[in-house]
């Protein structure tokens, strides 16, 4: 579903370049639940960027449903993130003046999904997160933890075929960082959505089917619970 | 869209204080506009009606050759035979009367002490009927009938010849055939025009006196009432057809015509009234454009959400500048509040002005309400609003969506 091909970032900074990441390839099949870990600055917000079409690669390619991403327009990238792609941040970034409602009705109000189907959707959505009782409620008036299950069903009310989450857990305690990760997992099995997230949180590490670890902006190990294979790409370089 | 206007409302009032505060600009702007506007809509109301009720009329009527010809004797261009004219005019619909008068100059003396006189030779029920009354600050007017031998005087020149009502005056002129005529008149009023130029050299008479004086029986012109000033147009375009064939030959000028003053008054406020407007526009875009890029750059992570989940770029420039609308509509609203309120007060408190130069008295303070004005001002800040928003909405449509995700 997403395939990237010697894909690097570099940024510029103080007159020469950094790079993010560094030729990297990899990919993601349907309905797989797959952690991006490695210290900080090694490329995993980078790399969600990338996947998520919100940043463009300084070289290689990024395909997403045999769509090379390069080729489209800043207007044709925002309907692809509108219509594949879900988005879950550390600081759960929901607008304030929305109810949590409202919040989660925004992706299918920027599909234009009809009233009726869109407020089923969007009611169905928070149910499936535990928060159909406090639809009306503002994200000030929500916990740490119920913000963020706001922000996971809005990331996957338009049924998006991949969900990226950046640090989802690291602003939630223990309790609400397990509640949030089994609800992604449940969500995934369910849904059979891609989910994608960048994560140093251990407990969800050990929930992931794969593991892709980097390390300054390469693949250091890309490994699957199933099988433990590792996949090291330093040792293809 | 009710999403978004709704979203654009609660935007609104994020930062209370702030939106107070671009309200008060906005609506201090509006009230201004209107509390200015209003005063100088009383201002023309009052310098129309004064020039009219001044003897004016709404319309006169004069020999065709009025204009175009020098007179080398007195009323040598007046009107003569005029009563056909006079029947056909009080028979069109919207004229209250019409009043035969003559203009002349002359010599007045009070037997120590001469000077010049500009007078009016009018029929008093005529010009009563017509409400043509000037303001009498002593004595009286003319009876209906109106005695040959009474005079009224303008408040200078009663000054000048240092007369009161019951004292006498000598009145020499030139008559019609070119001698001069003289003859003695008793005072029985002081009148004021409210126009100092005009009231130090004005004496009004009853016609068939003027008429004795002058040894004529012609009129300088014949001045039409009319029951509302704003029929002005629609009675001319109706007479002008009625007595395009009449003998003799006869010219009509409005009131507008035949006061200049006004139109150059009404240009001089109309100018400072829309410089006014350009001062608050500026005022309002300086103001509320800033704190608009505020509230923007307050958001800037937020708007990276919504372009990152895919929100099209033309809909977030449409969210602000629909922020900056209802603003506007906002403060329109309190500001047609603010405004029409302070002016209501205003016109309760009775303030009397000092007389504007050139005239002899004060006015009272009045504010009008004018519709016009309302929807004006409250256009001109909705749009004022609405282009001081774009700046921000297209540098918020133009972020990076990485960068602003980031934004602490």
């Amino acid at each position: 579903m997403v395939a990237l091909e010697n894909v690097s970032r570099r940024f510029p900074m103080d007159h020469q370049f950094v790079s993010a990441l560094d030729g990297i390839s990899l990919s993601l099949d349907a309905g797989e639940f797959v952690a991006a870990a490695g210290p900080s600055g090694s490329g995993k917000s980078t790399l969600l960027n990338l996947i998520g079409c919100i940043d463009q690669p300084t070289s290689g390619s990024i395909r997403i449903d045999e769509v090379e991403t390069r080729r489209l327009s800043p207007a044709q990238l925002s309907e692809l993130r509108r219509r594949k792609i879900g988005f879950v941040f550390q600081t759960f970034n929901l607008i304030p003046v929305f109810t949590a409602f409202e919040n989660v009705e925004y992706p299918l109000l920027l599909q234009r999904v009809a009233g009726p189907e869109r407020r089923a959707r969007t009611r169905e959505a928070l149910e499936s997160v535990g928060l159909g009782a406090r639809a009306g409620h503002r994200p000030d008036l929500l916990s740490g933890g119920e913000r963020q299950r706001v922000a996971v069903a809005r990331a996957i009310v338009h049924r998006p075929a991949l969900v990226l989450a950046d640090e989802p857990t690291a602003n939630l305690d223990t309790n609400n960082a397990t509640q949030l990760i089994d609800l992604m997992r449940a969500l995934n099995r369910q849904l059979g959505v891609t989910f994608l997230f960048a994560t140093h949180d251990q407990r969800l590490l050990d929930h992931a089917d794969r593991v892709i670890r980097l390390c300054d902006g390469r693949i250091v190990t890309d490994s699957t619970k199933e099988t433990g294979n590792e996949n090291l790409s330093f040792a293809r370089l | 869209m009710r999403t978004f206007l709704s979203l654009a409302f609660r935007n609104i009032f994020r930062s209370r204080r702030r939106t107070l505060m671009m309200l008060l600009v906005v609506a201090g702007g509006v009230s201004a506009l209107l509390l200015a506007g209003g005063y100088f809509s009383y201002i023309f109301w009052g310098f129309r009606e004064t020039t009219i009720r001044n003897g004016v009329g709404h319309l006169q009527i004069f020999n065709a050759r009025y204009f175009d010809h020098d007179e080398t004797r007195v009323l040598e261009n007046g009107l003569v035979g005029f009563d056909g004219v006079r029947k056909m005019a009080e028979a069109t619909p919207h004229v209250t009367g019409v009043a035969p008068r003559i203009e002349f100059y002359g010599m007045v003396s009070n037997g120590q002490k001469s000077g010049t006189y500009m007078g009016t030779a009018v029929v008093p029920a005529a010009e009563r009927k017509m409400h043509f009354v000037p303001d009498i600050l002593k004595g009286r007017w003319f009876n209906l009938q109106g005695s040959e031998s009474e005079v009224i005087v303008g408040a200078g020149l009663a000054r000048s010849m240092n007369v009161k009502p019951g004292d006498g005056l000598t009145l020499l002129a030139v008559t019609a055939d070119g001698a001069l005529n003289g003859i003695d008149v008793d005072v029985v009023g002081i009148i004021t025009t409210h126009f100092k130029e005009l009231d130090d050299r004005l004496l009004q008479m009853t016609l068939p006196a003027a008429q004795r004086l002058l040894q004529t029986d012609r009129v300088t012109k014949l001045v039409v009432g009319l029951d509302n000033t704003d029929n002005t147009k629609a009675v001319r375009a109706v007479l002008t057809a009625r007595l395009a064939g009449s003998e003799p030959r006869v010219i009509l000028k409005d009131w507008q015509e035949l006061s200049p003053m006004y139109k150059q008054i009404v240009l001089m406020f109309g100018g400072i009234l829309a410089f006014m407007g350009v001062i608050i526009f500026f005022m309002v875009v300086m103001s509320s454009s800033n704190t608009m890029m505020m509230a923007m750059f307050e958001r800037t992570r937020e708007v990276g959400t919504m372009l990152a989940m895919g929100t099209p770029r033309g809909w977030v420039v449409t969210l602000f500048v629909l922020e900056g609308v209802l603003t506007g509509v906002l403060g329109a609203a309190a500001g047609l509040l603010a405004g029409n309120g302070i002016a209501a007060i205003l016109n309760r408190a009775h303030i009397q002005l000092p007389p504007p130069p050139g005239n002899s008295t004060g006015f009272p303070l009045r504010i009008f309400h004018v519709p016009e004005y309302m929807v004006l001002a409250s256009i001109l800040v909705v749009l004022t609003l609405a282009a001081a928003s774009i700046p921000p909405a297209w540098r918020a449509s133009r972020l990076k969506v990485v960068e602003a995700l980031s934004h602490v």
